[in-house]
């Protein structure tokens, strides 16, 4: 299997699509109305007895929106997106590496999903270990929340350079640190998940 | 022009519906029994010819080798996946088929898209005559769970029976359409909808908005193989075990004995929907008489598994709609096994909400494929169905595992773009496996296709293929590739892993002839030219009355013109100008027909004292 390259292919801008200004801060109500106008003029079911070209572009043009609800919906995927249109998402290497100062804890979370393995597969008891593992995800998922405020706090910076027409090494700046943030929430993420599914 | 109807292509049984010009609400059609549920059953008969239906089902008991029923588990499945169905199922399938499954009725083998296109030809058929006019197009419904693969099936189904399939529409979305326009709701909306052998939870948004109504479908969930014809098996299951110990009879489960046993398994089901208590009397073949009270509440606690298998799916939707049961305004029931009262109790008490039952369960989503149909059709324009995908779409990685391009509950249309390269000089190929699931690896998802991007020879990494996956409005997959460099578009031939090549589809067509019965205007051609045949008859002896010479020389002129103009429109296969000519002959033989019923009646009355008239 060939994985996808790192590239990401151009697309439409999803922002432009909206009419609304390369911002993470969005109004939900405004997005959602405008979604369901352009659904009105663009969905499949208003072109069945169209021509075969008119079919294609409506298909093309409300995939493209719908997709870009969803996108623009997740405050998350949100940012992802807005990094990726400004060529500036770095995923990758980060991603199997602990944050440094996670390093201690993630290295215990890790011997305590191997002690539940062990003890399940010898049949031993489990509550004890099941009772340390929540408390870890419980500090975990508090880890996420952190990140959570630490990227809704840093969005708030790129939308004031916005309005502010900052120097592009401030931005540039805003974007590296929306970036971390990203690579450290789904490296977070991804322990969440890998806990909560020995627990179950 | 040809119409437009809406069909509902169940598990148990099928309907098909329209939009009643004189009401302009929907309306299911009648078969020729004047029933609207045409049983999903189909028989090929040793003269050759297929039955469907009704007479099918009564053929279940006399010759199950010929007949076969809820086809539409098998529907877009491979041979591997359905080795658990044929332990409950009697279908007997070609074991010389690896991947495209073979149902075997009498001698012949036909493919489940076949079965059910015999099935969609019948319906088409109640339509015909219902409407005296061809139908060309339908909107066909399928369970919100089902997979790229068994939409495809449906479709293929649909053109091998010769309809234009215009859209597949979720079937708990079709009902929600039916119930919103029966109800005018608004807010957030469940339907669960438990039907023969499939259940769907979808949860909606109804929303009013200056161009007309929306149904926004927020998420989806269910599984394709839980339905009444479960709770039918393990009935089954629990009797069998217990004539086996009573009376130390054992009979396969496929046999006669055990259609039986079943179709009277089902009216106990139906009778503990109404009553308390039912008493099943069964004669086995040793002369003993096997009796069972069932009580609803054991009743209940036997299938109180199957009840409770439907609630994952439901928490699950409720949570990616991120909506908690409180939040739900109302709350849909669709499919016939709801009418179980245990299946309605659970729902009110989860929803804490009194389930909306009043449209007939087994109609409703026949009737929102009508809506769908006639919006579709027309142009009607102040409605929009905005629904989503049920499963995730994912490309294989390295090591086994999916990247997920397309996520569950995505709106439809929905499209992912990924770029490919290679990662060695002049790779001339990069192998794509397309799947569809939540699971993290690709053995535990459903492998959907496996394709070869063809690349021209260059050093690793300089080619640039962007491929394009996209799920259009029926919830099917097309994929598309370009190459950055040379700016040339293909589109991919997919493979679907367990689904039917083009070419057999095309094979199919040219059989399904064989089978199909002559088209509509070829039908009604044989219809009037019957009816022609009786009045010429009725004329010829009519003229050879005594009244006949009562006539007017001009009037026997226009009736030996008129029989001479139909005798000619008879020959030709123009069914609209022979029923023109019957007319123009029933107008000029009037005055004879008057002649010689008067002269009819007089006789009849001479004899007879006038205190008996």
């Amino acid at each position: 299997m060939s994985a996808p390259s790192t590239a990401k292919p151009k697309q439409c801008d999803y922002f432009d699509l909206f009419e609304i200004p390369r911002k993470l801060w969005i109004e939900m109500p405004a997005l959602e109305k405008k979604f369901l106008e352009l659904s009105w003029k663009l969905h499949p079911d208003k072109f069945v007895n169209a021509s075969p070209e008119e079919q294609e572009h409506s298909l093309k043009h409300s995939s493209e929106l719908n997709d870009a609800y969803r996108v623009l919906r997740d405050p998350v995927a949100r940012v992802e997106y807005l990094l990726a249109l400004e060529g500036t998402r770095i995923e990758g290497e980060h991603k199997q590496q602990a944050p440094p100062e996670l390093l201690e804890e993630v290295f215990e979370l890790n011997e305590s999903l191997d002690e539940l393995r062990e003890a399940r597969a010898s049949g031993s008891d489990l509550a004890s270990l099941k009772a340390h593992l929540e408390s870890a995800e419980k500090n975990f998922q508090e880890k996420l929340g952190e990140v959570d405020a630490r990227l809704q706090e840093t969005a708030r910076q790129w939308d004031a350079s916005i309005d502010a027409s900052a120097s592009d090494t401030d931005r540039k700046g805003i974007m590296a640190r929306l970036n971390e943030l990203l690579n450290r929430r789904s490296y977070i993420r991804n322990l969440v998940t890998n806990v909560q599914k020995e627990l179950l | 022009m040809a119409r437009t109807v809406g069909i509902d292509l169940g598990t148990t049984n099928s309907l098909v519906a329209c939009i009643d010009p004189q009401t302009g609400a929907p309306k299911c059609i009648p078969g020729p029994s004047g029933s609207t549920l045409c049983p999903s059953v189909v028989s090929l008969d040793p003269d050759g010819s297929i039955i469907v239906g009704e007479p099918a089902r009564r053929r279940l008991l006399t010759q199950p080798e010929r007949t076969i029923y809820s086809v539409k588990r098998l529907m877009g499945r491979g041979v591997a996946d359905i080795q658990d169905e044929l332990k409950l199922f009697p279908f007997r399938i070609d074991s010389t088929s690896k991947n495209v499954i073979r149902v075997r009725l009498g001698d012949k083998f036909f493919t489940p898209p076949e079965i059910s296109a015999f099935i969609l030809r019948e319906l088409k058929n109640w339509a015909e005559a219902y409407f005296g006019e061809s139908v060309g197009r339908a909107v066909i419904t399928v369970p919100a769970y089902f997979n790229d693969a068994q939409r495809q099936a449906t479709k293929d189904a649909g053109k091998l029976a010769g309809l234009e399939v215009l859209r597949l529409v979720n079937e708990p979305t079709a009902a929600a359409l039916a119930y919103g326009l029966h109800e005018k709701q608004r807010g957030h909306v469940a339907v669960y909808d438990f039907g023969g052998g499939t259940f769907d939870i979808s949860i909606l948004k109804l929303i009013s908005s200056d161009e007309g109504d929306i149904y926004q479908v927020l998420s989806t969930n269910g599984d394709t193989h839980l339905g009444g014809d479960d709770i039918d098996n393990l009935l089954q299951a629990f009797v069998h075990e217990k004539i086996l110990q009573q009376h130390r009879v054992d009979f396969s489960p496929h046999s006669e004995l055990a259609q039986e046993l079943r179709k009277e398994l089902i009216a106990i089901k139906h009778q503990l929907s109404e009553s308390e208590a039912a008493t099943l009397r069964f004669p086995l073949p040793n002369d003993a008489v096997y009796v069972q009270e069932f009580e609803r509440g054991a009743f209940e606690a036997l299938i109180r598994p199957i009840v409770d298998r439907t609630m994952g799916p439901v928490r699950q939707a409720l949570a990616d709609a991120k909506l908690k049961p409180g939040e739900i305004e109302e709350v849909v029931l669709v499919g016939g096994a709801t009418r179980t009262p245990l299946i309605r109790r659970t729902v009110q008490e989860y929803f804490d909400r009194r389930p909306h039952t009043e449209l007939n369960p087994d109609e409703v989503v026949a009737l929102g494929a009508a809506v769908q149909a006639n919006i579709l059709d027309r142009g009607v324009s102040n409605m929009l169905l905005l629904d989503v995908t049920p499963l995730s779409l994912g490309i294989e990685t390295y090591g086994g595992a999916v990247s997920k391009v397309i996520p569950r509950n995505s709106t439809i249309p929905a499209s992912a773009q990924e770029m490919y390269t290679t990662g060695v000089d002049n790779q001339t190929g990069i192998d794509i496996h397309v799947l569809q699931g939540e699971r993290e690896l690709a053995k535990d998802c459903r492998s959907l296709a496996r394709f070869t991007l063809k690349v021209p020879p260059a050093p690793a990494g300089l080619p640039r293929i962007e491929v394009k996956f996209l799920i259009d409005a029926n919830g099917i997959l097309q994929v598309g590739a370009k190459d950055t460099r040379t700016g040339e578009q293909r589109t991919i031939e997919v493979q679907p892993s367990y689904g039917i090549s083009d070419t057999e589809i095309e094979r199919m067509l040219e059989e399904s002839i064989e089978y199909a019965e002559q088209d509509f205007a070829e039908r009604q051609a044989i219809e009037a030219r019957t009816e022609a045949e009786t009045i010429l008859a009725a004329t010829q002896k009519a003229l050879g009355t005594p009244q006949a010479a009562i006539l007017r020389a001009e009037e026997r002129a226009a009736i030996d013109a008129a029989v001479a103009a139909l005798k000619e429109s008879v020959g030709g296969s123009d069914y609209k100008l022979i029923r023109k000519r019957i007319d123009e002959l029933n107008n000029a033989t009037m005055h004879l027909a008057e002649l010689v019923m008067n002269s009819a009646v007089s006789t009849a009355l001479q004899g007879r004292k006038l205190a008996e008239v």
